[in-house]
C-alpha cells in the first residue's frame, strides 16, 4: 500500500532498514491520524489514544526488520496499534475508562440537533461498556465505514465471527440504553 | 513448658547470630542517615536473624532504604521490611525442598523476589528442581519472576521455563524468555503474555519431544 | 427481552432496507437505525493528535539509533529487550512519558558476561530534572541523574550494571516516582510499583 504521494511505503521501509532512519518521519506523518479515532474510541480517551499511537510507532520502528510485507506497512502498523489498545484495555478495564466530560463537550454541536446531552452521555457509556472486541467491530464498520470483508482482512478473522460480535453489540447497546431510560 | 523453653532457646540462638562486628558496622553504615533510627534498629535485628539462618541480608537493607527514600512513614517501612524477611524465609524453605544448596543466598533472594512477583512456594520448588547445571537456580527464578511481572500466570511460568530446560536449550535461552514473550505479544493480534508463553512452551515441548519419536519427557529428579 | 430481531440486525448491517422488513418489524427497525446512527455520530467526532507527536516519535527513534549497531542488534534473537507496558501513564503523568529502555547484552566473554550496559531514555518535556533510583544505586535520588539529550524533552542515562535483577523507578523533579512503563513491574510494598530489570 502506498501513502498519499511520496515514495511507496515499501521503498521507505527499505531505506530506513538500510540506515536512513530520518525517513521514518514520512511514515509517521502519513499514518499518524489514520487510526487516531479508532484508538480514541477503543481506549475511551484522546490522551490515551495519543500515547497508544506514539507507542505503536516506536514499537513498529523497533520491529521494522520483522515487517514481512513492507508495502503493507500500514496494515502491519494497524495490528501493532490494535494490540497496544487491547493490552491497555486489559490493564485498565477495572477503572473508569472515561474522559467523559471532555468527550461529551467535544461532541456537542451548535445546531443542537438530534440528541440531548443526557442521551449522548448514555450512548457514550453504552459504547464504552461493550467489550473491546464488540466496540472494535462497531467502530470499524459504523464509524470508519469498512465492510465486513474489509474488517475481516484487516483483523485476519472471519466474517461470521465479526457478524456475531457486531450483533451482540447491537443487542447490548439497546439493552444499556433501555436500562438508562427506565 | 517445653514450648516455652524451645522459644527461649530459639531467641538465644538468634541473639548469638554469627554476624561479625564488621558486618554489623557495614549495615549500620549503609543505613546511617538513610532511615529513621527505629527502622535501622529493626533492620539490624532482622539482618542478624537472617544471617543466622543463612539468608541474605541485602534485600532487607534495600527495602528499608527504598521506603525511606520514597518518603514512606517509618511504620510502613518496618512492615515492608518484615514482609521481605518472611519472603526470604519462605523462599529458603521452598528452595530447600527443591534440593538447593542452602548457601546459595543469591537464589534465596531471587526466590523471595519471585514470591513478591506472584509465584508461590510450590512454583519455587518446581523451578529449583528443574534448574540443574548448567542452569542456575538464581537465574531461573529471576527469569520466572520477570515473566510473572509481565502478566504470565505462575503455573504457565513454571511450565515454560521447565520445558525450555527440558529441551536442553542453552542457558542463554532461559534468560531470553521474557524478550521472546514480549516479541510475541507485540506481534500477535491481541495476544496476551499468557498466550505467548503457552506458545513458547509448546514449541519447547516439541523440541524436547520431536514428533514420531515418542520420547518421554525427562522426569523431574 | 431486549435483543433485536435477526432481520433488524441484517438491516443494521446494510443487507436489507427498512422497506424489506415485514410491517410488524418496521418500528423496531427504525429504533435500531436511530440508535446505531446516534452512537456512530458520537463516535465519529474527529480526534486530533498533538502536532508534537511526530517529533516525539522521531526523538525516540533517533535515541535508539544513536548507536546504529545497537538498533540492529535489537532485532537479533540474542538480544535482551524488555518493552513491556509502554505508556501506561496516568494522564497526570503524561508529560513524563517514558519512551524506551534499551538493553544491550555485550558479546559473551568471561569478563563481559558479568555486566550489562543499559540505556534508559525518558521523554519528559516538562521536567526540570530526572533521576534514576534503584537497587543498583541504593535508591539514591541524587546518584544517577539523567541528562537532556539533543532531542527536545528526551532524557537519557547509560549505566553498566551487574548481571542480576534490579528494581528501579524514575524520579521526576525530585518528588514524583514513576515506574518505567517500558518494563515489567512489581508491587513495591508501599502501594507503588517498581520496575524490574533482569540482566
Amino acid at each position: 500500500m502506498t501513502g498519499r504521494g511520496g515514495a511507496a511505503d515499501g521503498a521507505v521501509v527499505r531505506a530506513i532498514l538500510a540506515g536512513d532512519i530520518e525517513r521514518y518521519a514520512e511514515l509517521v506523518e502519513r499514518y499518524r491520524d489514520r487510526y487516531a479515532r479508532y484508538a480514541a474510541r477503543m481506549l475511551g480517551s484522546e490522551d490515551a489514544a495519543e500515547d497508544a499511537v506514539q507507542d505503536a510507532f516506536v514499537r513498529a520502528f523497533d520491529q521494522l526488520a520483522q515487517c514481512r510485507d513492507p508495502d503493507n506497512f500500514v496494515g502491519w502498523f494497524f495490528l501493532i496499534l490494535r494490540n497496544r489498545c487491547f493490552a491497555e484495555r486489559r490493564k485498565t478495564r477495572d477503572t473508569a475508562p472515561l474522559e467523559a466530560a471532555g468527550m461529551i463537550a467535544a461532541a456537542d454541536r451548535p445546531d443542537g440537533m438530534v440528541e440531548t446531552t443526557e442521551r449522548r452521555r448514555a450512548l457514550q457509556r453504552a459504547l464504552l461498556n461493550l467489550t473491546a472486541e464488540q466496540r472494535e467491530v462497531f467502530v470499524l464498520k459504523h464509524v470508519e465505514g469498512l465492510s465486513y470483508d474489509e474488517i475481516a482482512e484487516r483483523l485476519r478473522t472471519s466474517v461470521p465471527s465479526l457478524k456475531m460480535r457486531m450483533h451482540r453489540a447491537y443487542d447490548r447497546l439497546r439493552e444499556q440504553l433501555r436500562r438508562t431510560e427506565d | 513448658m517445653k514450648l516455652g523453653l524451645g522459644l527461649i532457646a530459639g531467641l538465644l540462638a538468634i541473639s548469638a547470630a554469627p554476624v561479625s562486628l564488621a558486618a554489623q558496622q557495614d549495615i549500620a553504615t549503609r543505613l546511617a542517615g538513610r532511615v529513621p533510627p527505629d527502622v535501622a534498629a529493626l533492620v539490624q535485628q532482622l539482618a542478624a536473624d537472617a544471617a543466622a539462618r543463612g539468608l541474605p541480608m541485602d534485600p532487607l537493607i534495600q527495602k528499608a532504604i527504598e521506603g525511606s527514600a520514597k518518603g514512606v512513614p517509618a511504620e510502613r517501612v518496618a512492615t515492608a521490611v518484615r514482609t521481605v524477611a518472611g519472603q526470604l524465609d519462605a523462599a529458603a524453605a521452598a528452595l530447600r525442598d527443591g534440593g538447593l544448596v542452602p548457601t546459595d543466598t543469591a537464589a534465596i533472594a531471587a526466590g523471595a523476589f519471585a514470591l513478591n512477583a506472584g509465584l508461590n512456594d510450590r512454583n519455587l520448588t518446581d523451578l529449583t528442581r528443574a534448574s540443574r547445571p548448567p542452569y542456575s537456580v538464581a537465574t531461573t527464578l529471576r527469569v520466572a519472576s520477570t515473566l510473572a511481572a509481565m502478566g504470565v500466570p505462575a503455573a504457565q511460568v513454571v511450565e515454560l521455563v521447565t520445558q525450555v530446560i527440558a529441551a536442553g536449550e542453552p542457558a542463554e535461552s532461559v534468560v531470553n524468555l521474557p524478550a521472546q514473550v514480549q516479541a510475541r505479544v507485540s506481534h500477535g493480534q491481541g495476544m496476551t503474555p499468557a498466550q505467548a508463553a503457552a506458545g513458547l512452551a509448546r514449541a519447547a515441548a516439541a523440541r524436547a519431544n520431536p514428533p514420531g519419536q515418542n520420547k518421554p519427557k525427562p522426569p523431574h529428579p | 427481552m431486549t435483543d433485536f430481531h435477526p432481520d433488524v440486525k441484517r438491516l443494521l448491517d446494510g443487507e436489507v432496507s427498512l422497506a424489506d422488513l415485514p410491517s410488524e418489524l418496521r418500528a423496531e427497525g427504525e429504533e435500531a437505525l436511530r440508535l446505531v446512527a446516534a452512537a456512530a455520530d458520537w463516535a465519529r467526532t474527529p480526534v486530533t493528535l498533538s502536532p508534537a507527536l511526530d517529533a516525539r516519535v522521531m526523538a525516540a527513534v533517533r535515541s535508539r539509533a544513536a548507536a546504529p549497531s545497537l538498533w540492529r542488534r535489537l532485532t537479533e534473537p540474542r538480544e535482551v529487550r524488555l518493552r513491556l507496558r509502554p505508556w501506561i501513564l496516568a494522564p497526570a503523568l503524561a508529560a513524563a512519558a517514558v519512551l524506551a529502555l534499551l538493553l544491550v547484552r555485550p558479546a559473551p566473554s568471561p569478563v563481559a558476561s558479568a555486566t550489562v550496559t543499559v540505556r534508559f531514555v525518558l521523554f519528559a518535556p516538562d521536567a526540570q530534572q530526572v533521576a534514576l533510583a534503584g537497587t543498583f544505586n541504593q535508591w539514591d535520588v541524587a546518584a544517577t541523574p539523567l541528562v537532556r539529550s539533543n532531542a527536545p524533552g528526551v532524557w537519557t542515562a547509560t549505566l553498566t550494571l551487574p548481571a542480576g535483577q534490579h528494581e528501579y523507578a524514575f524520579v521526576v523533579d525530585g518528588a514524583r516516582w514513576v515506574p518505567d512503563p517500558a518494563a515489567p513491574a512489581v508491587d513495591d510494598g508501599f502501594g507503588r510499583r517498581n520496575s524490574v530489570l533482569t540482566l
